[in-house]
């Protein structure tokens, strides 16, 4: 065959695969769409609806008052905002100076920081636990927010970014009379901006939906998360899985709009950071 | 251009002890969270991995007896070897397809946007709702088995089988961490400057060739920085595994975070479970100082 | 003139703290989540604020697999509710060590803890007892029966009310006939178990157990004898549905999921053992198709039925003053057996349970007799610190032999070994 037609025949394939591929990736988002919409039988009906007979709108507000979700919501926002400010600020102040700077046991101390990504939070449960305790957070959003505020892998992502930001810069503001911190906010931070940006999505997502912390720290109803509410809708042997859906469908929104948003910034966040070690 | 400020200055120190003093400031804040949130609570779990603490009576000393515990546990053993076939059943097909993904919309393909956009939401899912969703998907009644008889494949109980219950949940991982690492390989090819494909061309070289002689060496960092971080996230999975199938059939998706947290939070033994994660953790920095050796052998030229 | 502001002041300050303080007081109550009774609780909760204004009760709940975990972490870390809900089978991780408050049945209105027995079913209490103390006072008491489908029953040819099954041999037979293919698929399950949570298995294999004579562990408790003769033949019927009649089928049965009582009322499954609140679970709707017959037996001349039950606790770190006003909160949960049962169909285990005025409706329409007759019969499961470790190891067991047709007794033998390494653990 031509080398023509192979890369037409080529090319065809490759748009099939690429559709297929698309369809396996969308799947599980289209199957959480109609489940929410449709009634408890319908779920699991044999053989298999992939729409419902009539969207059943009512399961929204029907899910939404098996529990205070309003706050269960509003406690997941604010966790997740918090603790992505959190991140925002003091990964890049550490990422700057692990950059920029040179100071005894700075290697080190970037090695023993990231060492912590290796740890699973089951591990540290109870330990964190009572540090938490022993600081009077228990019960409270500080108890919620102020454990996470902090990870190692937003310090990697932003030391490697600003690694690469030329040191012509920094050095010019200093010659000017520019304080160290006045660098950071004037200089740094503005040119950060795609990994600002990675850094936010990511975080936010992660911490959007806490699940095993909140259930150790909070047990006011008032502090859980959405995900504690979640897990409460199941029963001892029954659960309203339409119901469930809807609430993972309005889960979703908050994420997908920040991903939407911030999409262009993630891409080339990732890109210009972590990559030239 | 910058204002003359008079910040607060050492003047009496020189230029390069104050930017010493400067850049560690800097790493204090997260340093002295981390000393707070995990770094302690890291040592007093290898503390704790010496002594019995059933969570509610006060601990006793017990020396090493808990490592020999774990170590004669058959069932740690099981979940040792099932976190490492989730480990690599997971990462291996990641490197490779998240790679073909970045090549494939690293080409000029109409619709591009729309396609990455599709192919990328997966990250914007909660791990939460992937669970869920999942677990529905894979009932013997759902939609996974829905299709495959379409095709002709027999009902598989996915979940409650033995030979297939690590499998799918292999499945999603992949599924979830392709998006995640694509977009760090198309970020990494992107940055590859167009002349150097150009000059092989020019040079006589194929498709192939270009990618194995160009792409591949300039990426080697990218490649190998997408190992390490998909090896660990990957180890620390606990949420699937705890909603969908609670460890079985018969402990064939125990990964080893589950088994710690049911030692712990469930039979009340905190000192075995302790000793568990300090295993580990031994096991995942060795790991990553192996990987991270390679890493600094792959530069850039 | 100043000095006598700040004096008034002051003194306004005093009071308003005094006041505020004995406002501030409050009893924290967590449960775990079971929505039928949660709603319930939650009435009881506004019920006792509106008459208590100066204690005040906030309640909690959590879901019911992480709120084990959560409760033992918070018991560890002295920052546990006031007042909380146990399952009965977990109740021995916390008074081996000591971690509940004993109850004073005086507080609750009684002479003594033998009066107390008095008014409630024999060995009701048995399971809260531990080395002569009570721990804890039952919520509910539930109990495991057969649930049938009657049309799929009349369709068949059977008589629901004569043809039910009394023996684990008669579910066999009967579900020959119920049983439903389509080539060499099953479409609907005859009979089956539910798969999805070691909890359940447990309550099976246990009274299985019993029914043959045997039982998990020692009498000290100290050995696993699961393995034993009465063990194996209990495995062998847990099974031989799948594998031998045939009738049960684990790819068709949503039992593999966290939905096993919702095969029933689907239409998937024609007999299931279920407890007493699924009554109130399915609706007065689909119970119209239903009947519900005893607990399953070996042999019926001498049946034995397994209980379980909720009960409340209380935190031991409180003051004297603080436990008898937990007292006075338990006594206000309990009081009402009869509502307790309307509103959540569980059966409260007060001796009179079945005379109280109202029961007789119930006793007609909604097979109270047979679920107290279940509880008269009813033993709760082995009392053991080491509980959740025995159940996963039988569970596994259970996988074994159901979905892969492992020999009974070799899977159990391993069981055991587990079983053992975990008593032996000091």
């Amino acid at each position: 065959m031509s080398s023509r037609a192979l890369s037409l025949w080529g090319g065809r394939l490759l748009t099939i695969l690429t559709i297929a591929g698309i369809g396996v990736t969308l799947l599980p988002y289209f199957w959480m769409l109609s489940s929410s919409l449709k009634t408890s039988s319908e779920v699991f009906e044999l053989p298999v609806r992939w729409l419902p007979r009539e969207p059943q709108w009512s399961n929204y507000p029907a899910a939404l008052s098996r529990g205070a979700f309003g706050v269960y919501f509003f406690n997941s926002a604010v966790v997740a905002l918090a603790v992505m400010a959190g991140n925002l600020l003091v990964c890049s102040l550490a990422g700057y100076g692990l950059a920029k700077f040179r100071f005894p046991y700075r290697e080190l101390s970037f090695r023993a920081i990231l060492s912590t990504l290796m740890l699973p939070l089951e591990i540290v449960l109870v330990p964190t636990f009572l540090v938490v305790r022993g600081l009077g957070l228990v019960n409270s959003y500080g108890g919620l927010i102020i454990p996470l505020a902090v990870d190692a892998f937003g310090i990697f992502l932003m030391r490697q970014y600003i690694k690469d930001l030329p040191d012509s810069l920094i050095e010019a503001a200093r010659l000017d009379g520019c304080s160290e911190r006045g660098i950071f906010w004037r200089i740094i931070l503005p040119n950060c901006k795609p990994a600002l940006g990675a850094l936010a999505l990511l975080t936010f997502r992660d911490n959007w939906d806490q699940f095993l912390w909140p259930l150790i720290v909070a047990s006011k109803d008032t502090l859980k998360t959405f995900p504690l509410g979640l897990a409460q809708m199941e029963g001892i042997d029954s659960a309203a899985y339409h119901e469930i859906m809807a609430i993972a469908v309005i889960a979703m929104i908050p994420t997908a709009v920040i991903f939407l948003f911030f999409q262009r910034a993630f891409v080339r966040g990732i890109a210009l950071s972590g990559l030239k070690e | 251009m910058f204002q003359q400020r008079v910040g607060w200055r050492w003047p009496s120190l020189s230029l390069q002890t104050r930017l010493c003093w400067a850049g560690f400031l800097f790493v204090l804040p997260a340093l002295l969270h981390l000393i707070v949130f995990k770094f302690y609570p890291m040592v007093e779990a290898f503390r704790l991995s010496f002594y019995k603490y059933d969570l509610m009576t006060p601990p006793v000393f017990h020396g090493v007896e808990n490592y020999k515990t774990v170590w004669n546990n058959p069932l740690f053993h099981q979940s040792f070897w099932v976190s490492v076939k989730y480990m690599f059943g997971v990462s291996v097909p990641e490197w490779f397809l998240a790679f073909a993904l970045a090549l494939l919309l690293n080409r000029g393909m109409p619709g591009r946007p729309v396609i990455r956009l599709a192919y990328f939401f997966p990250i914007a899912m909660s791990q939460i709702v992937v669970a869920l969703v999942w677990k529905f998907m894979y009932n013997p009644l759902g939609v996974v088995n829905t299709l495959l008889g379409a095709v002709g494949i027999g009902r598989i109980n996915w979940l409650a089988t033995e030979q297939s219950a690590l499998p799918a949940l292999i499945l999603i991982g992949i599924w979830r961490g392709i998006p995640l690492f694509g977009v760090i390989y198309l970020a990494g090819l992107q940055s590859i400057p167009k002349e150097y494909h150009e000059a092989a061309t020019v040079d006589g070289a194929g498709p192939w060739q270009s990618l194995r002689h160009v792409t591949i060496p300039l990426l080697t960092p990218t490649i190998l920085f997408v190992m390490v971080m998909s090896l660990l996230s990957a180890m620390k999975v606990f949420l699937n595994p705890l909603v969908m199938t609670e460890g079985g059939p018969n402990g064939t998706t125990r990964v080893l975070p589950y088994f710690i947290y049911e030692t712990a939070f469930a039979y009340h033994r905190m000192g075995e479970a302790a000793a568990a994660s300090m295993v580990l953790f031994a096991f995942a920095f060795a790991l990553t100082l192996i990987q991270l050796r390679l890493l600094r052998r792959g530069g850039v030229e | 003139m100043r000095r006598w502001l700040v004096a008034c002041l002051s003194f306004v300050v005093t009071a308003a703290l005094v006041a505020g303080s004995a406002f501030a007081q409050t009893i924290t109550w967590w449960e775990h989540s079971n929505p039928p009774h949660n709603n319930y609780s939650k009435e009881l909760v506004a019920d006792w604020n509106k008459t208590h204004p100066t204690m005040q009760v906030e309640y909690e709940f959590f879901a019911m697999t992480p709120y084990f975990k959560k409760l033992s972490a918070a018991l560890s870390t002295r920052s546990a509710a006031d007042m909380f809900t146990v399952i009965d089978t977990l109740l021995p991780s916390f008074t081996t060590k000591e971690v509940l408050a004993p109850i004073h049945p005086e507080w609750l209105g009684y002479k003594n803890l033998d009066d107390m027995k008095k008014a409630y079913l024999p060995g009701a209490l048995d399971g809260y007892i531990h080395d002569g103390k009570l721990y804890a006072v039952p919520m509910i008491a539930a109990t495991f029966s057969l649930y049938l489908n009657r049309k799929h029953f009349q369709e068949a040819g059977l008589d629901p009310d004569k043809d039910y099954p009394r023996t684990w041999e008669d579910i066999g037979r009967v579900g020959q006939k119920l049983v439903k293919m389509q080539g060499s698929t099953m479409t609907r399950e005859a009979f089956d178990f539910a798969m999805h949570s070691s909890a359940w298995t447990m309550w099976y294999i246990e009274g299985l157990t019993r029914q043959y004579g045997g039982s998990i562990l020692d009498p000290a408790g100290k050995k696993c004898t699961a393995n034993g003769e009465a063990g194996v033949k209990a495995m062998q019927v847990r099974s031989m549905y799948v594998h031998k009649y045939k009738i049960s089928d684990p790819t068709v049965s949503l039992a593999t999921n966290a939905l096993p009582a919702d095969d029933l009322p689907k239409g998937r499954v024609s007999m299931f053992i279920t407890h007493a609140g699924s009554v109130a679970q399915f609706g007065p709707k689909v119970m119209e198709d239903m009947k519900v017959v005893p607990f399953p037996q070996v042999n019926p001349q001498k049946p034995v039925s397994i209980i379980y039950g909720f009960a409340l606790a209380v935190n031991p770190h409180l003051s004297e003053a603080k436990q008898k006003q937990v007292h006075e909160l338990i006594r206000h949960v309990v009081k009402n057996p009869k509502e307790w049962y309307d509103k959540t169909s569980y059966p409260y285990p007060s001796a009179n349970f079945l005379e109280l005025p109202g029961m007789d409706e119930a006793r007609k329409t909604r097979y109270l007799d047979v679920f107290i007759g279940d509880i008269k019969t009813g033993t709760y499961v082995t009392r053991t610190a080491y509980y959740l470790e025995i159940s996963d190891a039988m569970h596994r067991a259970m996988e074994r032999v159901v979905l892969k047709n492992e020999d009974p007794k070799a899977s159990l033998d391993q069981a055991c070994k587990e079983i053992d390494s975990a008593l032996a653990k000091p």
